[in-house]
């Protein structure tokens, strides 16, 4: 290179990155808007997600083919970056490979793979576009902005990767060596016939193209989704949604704290930091609206809009142009997030069951900003669907969401010798464990059912349990879903009360709302207890040979089992409700396990009108009944009673049980 | 404008009723709430205050947990609360006026529930306009102010009587007169600090006492008489021949 | 001696009227009513079973008149020596009752359902907690101010009375009074309001929709002079006015017949309707608390039996 062309190199390279820096600097200092948080605790657990779902891409490769797409994109960057930097290097220092710093035999693999890399590359990138262009699945489908950013990214970055073959091609035509450059050798032998000066140039002019193609790719990224790119190891290794911490726990909030004026969110600077760069992560792969069971049956709440939005909000607060950067439905110029971008009704379609979080793939907590959202709804705003008021009125009156009397909640129980925690205080004792009924189960009459089948279970198996009776009280978790923190707090801290009065440390419950709470959320106010899902504790009490079941083979129903989301997504259990199932044959439903369709009345949704699209629980019992079981199974009492009514909506005489009671339906005559 | 709105502290009605020893009813488990009928008091209050401006005191009678319920008034935007004491919850409805009457002297509005969900007496309204000799329209559906002038709706048996009347005046409200705002979370923590004062209840003379407080005698349990439309003949016999009604 | 308020509207004497003569009649026989109306109201007093009817006429009179209607009675009450005045607490009687009260120093008891005297004491029973208990009251002092509960005693009429009429003369100018009703609006179509009528057809969420609800209208209708009523349920939903609301928060009714078509019987409803005489329930629900208070329940779909009741109600009146 001619020193002219040096300094101009310099130059250019000066201006790429002083620009980019100055755009870094901004979207950093974007961040600072949000509120602060640390999450520089569980360093071990943060590194070993950011090991296996950033390097290691474990959840874009939940689809196997479009992420083995992507991962071979990904870690062909990563390799292709050392060599990027290699050349940028030569632009200064012309005569600058790593040969001279490493062994030759490592420098051959080092050369190999590059090749290989871009080769993978370019084939993924032609894959990727057959994609977008011919395949046009639904979840990628955006505005003409957002196909423009996709397709002008898939032709950079394939440009990066000819620019590269034929820089070397070149390079070797012109007399350079070749090495282990394999496929560069081969596209030079095709383009042998040109003299080794133009070669020379034509080296050159690939250089520089390359060049530049990698500082505009750079200064690109703040305008694009692409800035993934940037913030997704990051965003994976600051996330709390793969743990570290509670899996599924909402937001802690101290409603004492002096000063504070503001609760919840309601625009940008209220949200903590963390969910603005889950804004910048966002690369618009729509697999959380692809999974999210509002939007599937046709309502307008978007997992993905809700983190574009907040992302689109975040930059015009700060000033940076965004008229590049791909945005999703309408809003007014200087609105707050809240109304102006993100609608009440989004919000409160929302069923908090964690599919999104589940999908991410690069960690971004979706749900944790439609919670902010609502609790800013409800705690500064009282805005809230209508028919949430009765429900908020009978859980502060009543400590149950449904309007029954207080005084009922033991009922169940006449007749059947089950101890409360004061008869046991008042004999001086304390029971081995403490059988949490829950509202469904202490008041609907459904839910009953499955409380005395679960008892029976206990009874038969020789278990020393009691139960709140009327000191129970609802665990606040619809409450907090709703966003309506300060209603949650009340009713939690009088639970832990009670609970830690009668020194509680083993809960067994058969709902997984009051599961999640108890084990999980009321540690945030002071209360640890284990808690055990009732599924879980059968099939301990199976394993120690506790419970006397008859000897046959079991149900002979082919039954299907329904995954509840506050015990699979949240709790990661999955597997005790279908071993403990006592039938002969267990089949599948499409959307199993992780990926199970939410039955649509988590988020408080229990208490709300669904009024728009498809009913949540039809979509799900049609694809339960789909199946061809002849009865179906959950572990839920919600669950219980939204399949209960899809069935009844389809006209379908199969039946639903929870597993207590087909276990109890088993139990050999006492 | 200076506005008053009186509330009481009354027994949750989802509360299943005991009755402890001959008079009082058992209060272990019952959960009280501010009278439903005052909450539309206080709305109208704010709704007052935000066109005319001024001031709200919420006013309650009774023992000191009366001040729960004034908090709740002030956590819906009322600014200062005055506690009347008296040791429990006196019953008779003038001696009660009496009290109220010699606090509320020289406010434009006094607003309160047309009546309380325990006593079901309806009738504080027009006693403490009397006392006070101030104009009175009681059980409103519909109310405007305008200034020193106001008109109100209020439901009579088959019909809606429409009433105009000068401020000052006292005004009770009906349910259908506007949808009571929640507290906040910001308007529940400013509760806390506004003033509230605390002076004893100059009750005036007792005419009425309860004697006894009883359930009401079962009802014989009813019967099912048949399902389906097939069982309308048999209604129609014991209609007329039992019921006597047809 | 006891007085007696016989409230009317325009030139007619109203139900609560006779109701008051007769609850004053438990206290003793010598009873005096007193009517406030426009001209032509002194011609409607024979009706009324006591011995001496007290007429003030004025045009001021014309509505309800509060400020007027409430001096003129409190005046007579001091000036005629009456141990007791009494009313009904309709709407009228609600707001009327307490200011003469008020003005008298009285005893006032609202909505009782029995009076008693020993001669010294007054004791009366009234309906407190939404109707889940009922207070036993004792009055001391004279004179008494009482208000009946509207249905809970039978109005006193007569065509054999003569009551020696008098008219008296208002207190102050009536044209002057602050409070003014410059208008009685009657509900489109002169509707028999819930309260009044003998036979109430209520309808609730067991309905399913605001159109149903014509089910229960010809239900009413059927039975021929029957009013519609409905649950806080379907009036908090809008499907109907809140004029109709049987319950603890809407209208306590005690009619002779009443129907509940697809209500679950909630404790605010029953609290609105238990003293009905007879109580007939259709439900599809079997478990469902209304049918512990029904005299007659039916279950089953209110789509299949409400017209084919109606139909049979038609059919048993033409032939009964």
């Amino acid at each position: 290179m001619t020193p002219a062309a040096e300094s101009l190199y310099l130059i250019i390279l000066g201006l790429a990155a002083g620009f980019f820096f100055y755009n870094a600097q901004r979207l950093v200092e974007y961040l600072r808007v949000g509120r602060p948080e640390d999450r520089t605790d569980h360093p071990l657990v943060r590194a070993r997600n950011l090991v296996s779902i950033g390097v290691l891409q474990s959840k874009i490769l939940r689809d196997p083919l479009a992420g083995a797409m992507h991962a071979t994109v990904f870690w062909g960057f990563m390799v292709l970056t050392v060599g990027s930097v290699e050349i940028l290097i030569q632009g200064v220092v012309p005569s600058f490979t790593y040969a001279a710093l490493v062994s030759p035999p490592l420098y051959a693999g080092y050369v190999l793979s590059q090749e290989a890399f871009a080769l993978f590359v370019l084939g993924a990138v032609a894959w990727l576009f057959y994609r977008r262009l011919v395949l046009r699945p639904k979840r990628l489908q955006g505005d003409k902005l957002e196909q423009w950013d996709a397709l002008l990214i898939l032709s950079m970055i394939a440009a990066l990767m000819i620019t590269l073959f034929l820089l070397n091609a070149f390079a070797i035509v012109s007399g350079q060596q070749a090495g282990a450059r394999v496929l560069s050798t081969g596209l030079a032998r095709l383009l042998s016939s040109i003299p080794p000066d133009a070669a020379a140039s034509s080296r050159d002019v690939m250089w520089w193209s390359h060049v530049l193609l990698i500082l505009a790719f750079l200064n690109y990224l703040p305008y694009s989704k692409h800035l993934h790119v940037l913030t997704s190891l990051p965003n994976v290794y600051l996330s709390n949604t793969s743990g570290p911490g509670t899996i599924g726990a909402m937001r802690p909030m101290d409603l004492e704290a002096e000063g504070v004026e503001q609760f919840g969110a309601a625009d940008v600077k209220d949200l903590p930091w963390k969910n603005l760069l889950d804004g910048y992560s966002c690369t618009e792969c729509g697999r959380c609206t692809a999974a999210c069971p509002a939007n599937l049956t046709g309502k307008v709440l978007s997992p993905r809009k809700i983190v574009i939005n907040v992302r689109e909000r975040l930059l015009e607060f700060g000033g940076m142009p965004t008229g590049l950067v791909h945005g999703e439905g309408e809003h007014e110029p200087d609105a707050r997030l809240l109304d102006g971008y993100i609608s009440e009704e989004e919000l409160w379609q929302c069923t908090s069951c964690r599919a999104c979080v589940q999908e991410c793939p690069v960690s971004i907590d979706q749900l944790d900003t439609i919670m902010e959202l609502r609790r800013n709804l409800v705690l500064m705003e009282s805005r809230f669907p209508p028919e949430l008021q009765p429900a908020f009125q009978s859980l502060e009156r009543n400590g149950t969401p449904w309007a029954f009397n207080a005084a009922d909640r033991g009922e169940w129980a006449e007749g059947l010798s089950i101890p409360t925690m004061a008869d046991c205080s008042a004999q001086g004792r304390e029971p081995e464990v403490l059988f949490w009924v829950g509202c469904a189960g202490s008041f609907d009459a459904r839910a009953k059912k499955i409380t005395v089948a679960f008892a029976r279970i206990m009874q038969a198996a020789g278990i020393d349990f009691a139960i709140l009776g009327q000191e129970e009280k609802c665990n606040g978790d619809p409450a907090r879903r709703m966003g309506n923190e300060y209603l949650y707090q009340m009713l939690a801290k009088e639970n832990i009360g009670t609970l830690n009065a009668y020194r509680v440390k083993t809960v067994v419950t058969i709902c997984p709302h009051c599961f999640h709470q108890l084990g999980n959320e009321y540690a945030q106010l002071g209360g640890h207890y284990e808690v055990i899902h009732h599924s879980q504790y059968i099939e301990r009490l199976m394993a120690e040979g506790r419970v006397p079941l008859s000897n046959d083979n079991g149900d002979e129903r082919t039954f299907t089992y329904h995954d509840s989301c506050y015990l699979g997504r949240y709790n990661n259990v999955y597997d005790a409700p279908r071993r403990v199932l006592p039938v002969v044959n267990l089949v599948e439903p499409v959307r199993n396990k992780s990926r199970g369709l939410c039955c649509g009345a988590g988020g408080g949704r229990m208490w709300m009108e669904e009024t728009q699209g498809k009913r949540i629980n039809i979509e799900r019992t049609q694809e339960l009944l789909a199946t061809g079981a002849q009865a179906i199974a959950t572990a839920c009492p919600f669950c219980m009673t939204m399949i209960s009514d899809g069935v009844k909506a389809n006209e379908s005489p199969v039946p639903v049980y929870d597993i207590a009671e087909v276990v109890a339906s088993r139990l050999s005559a006492v | 404008m200076k506005i008053a709105v009186c509330i009481k502290r009354v027994p949750d009605t989802e509360t299943r009723i005991k009755i402890a020893g001959t008079t009082k009813i058992d209060e272990t488990g019952v959960k009280f709430i501010p009278n439903p009928y005052d909450e539309f008091a206080v709305e109208a209050a704010l709704q007052l205050k935000q066109k005319a401006g001024g001031e709200i005191v919420a006013v309650s009678l009774g023992p000191d947990s009366a001040q729960e319920t004034i908090r709740t008034a002030l956590a819906m935007g009322a600014d200062r609360g005055l506690h009347l004491k008296t040791d429990g919850q006196p019953y008779d409805t003038l001696a009660v006026a009496h009290a109220l009457a010699a606090e509320l002297k020289g406010y434009d509005v006094i607003l309160l529930g047309k009546m309380a969900i325990d006593d079901y007496n309806h009738a504080m309204g027009p006693a403490l306009a009397e006392l006070l000799n101030l104009p009175c329209v009681s059980a409103v559906t519909a109310l405007t102010i305008d200034g020193t002038k106001g008109t109100a709706e209020r439901e009579v048996e088959g019909g809606v009587e429409v009433l105009s009347f000068p401020l000052p005046a006292v005004i009770t409200t009906d349910k259908g007169l506007n949808k009571p705002r929640l507290p906040t979370l910001p308007g529940i923590m400013a509760a806390k600090k506004k003033p509230m004062e605390s002076k004893p209840a100059a009750l005036g003379a007792t005419h009425v006492t309860v004697r006894s407080l009883a359930l009401p005698p079962e009802r014989p349990a009813g019967r099912i008489i048949g399902e389906g439309a097939a069982a309308v003949p048999e209604l129609i016999r014991l209609l007329q021949t039992e019921a006597k009604v047809l | 001696m006891i007085l007696a308020f016989a409230e009317s509207r325009g030139t007619a004497l109203r139900k609560a009227a006779f109701e008051a003569v007769t609850a004053a009649r438990e206290l003793g026989d010598d009873v005096h009513a007193i009517v406030v109306g426009p001209s032509g109201i002194a011609a409607q007093a024979s009706q009324l079973d006591t011995s001496r009817v007290l007429v003030a006429e004025h045009a001021a009179f014309t509505q309800y008149n509060p400020e007027a209607t409430a001096a003129l009675v409190a005046e007579r009450v001091k000036t005629g020596g009456y141990r007791a005045v009494f009313f009904v607490s309709t709407a009228q009687g609600r707001d009327l009752a307490p200011r003469v009260a008020a003005k008298l120093g009285a005893a006032f008891a609202p909505d009782v359902t029995s009076v008693a005297t020993n001669g010294e004491e007054i004791v009366v029973t009234h309906p407190v907690y939404s109707g889940k208990a009922i207070a036993t009251l004792v009055l001391t002092g004279a004179p008494a101010v009482i208000a009946a509960r509207p249905s809970s005693f039978p109005p006193a009429r007569t065509d054999s009375a003569s009551p020696s009429v008098e008219a008296i003369a208002p207190v102050g100018d009536p044209s002057a009074s602050r409070v003014v009703v410059t208008e009685l609006r009657t509900g489109g179509g002169a509707k028999l309001d819930v309260s009044e009528a003998a036979i109430v057809v209520s309808g609730g969420r067991g309905l399913k929709g605001p159109e149903h609800f014509t089910l229960v209208e010809d239900l009413a209708a059927s039975f021929g002079n029957a009013a519609v009523g409905a649950s806080r349920a379907v009036v908090d939903a809008g499907w109907r006015p809140h004029s109709d609301q049987v319950g603890q928060t809407g209208k306590v009714v005690s009619p002779d017949l009443y129907v509940a078509v697809g209500i679950s019987g909630a404790i605010q409803h029953l609290a609105g309707m238990r003293t009905a005489k007879t109580i007939v329930a259709i439900n599809r629900d079997k478990d469902a608390p209304i049918f512990k208070i029904a005299d007659y329940g039916i279950v089953g779909d209110a789509f299949e039996i409400v017209p084919a009741l109606a139909a049979a109600v038609r059919e048993a009146r033409r032939s009964g």
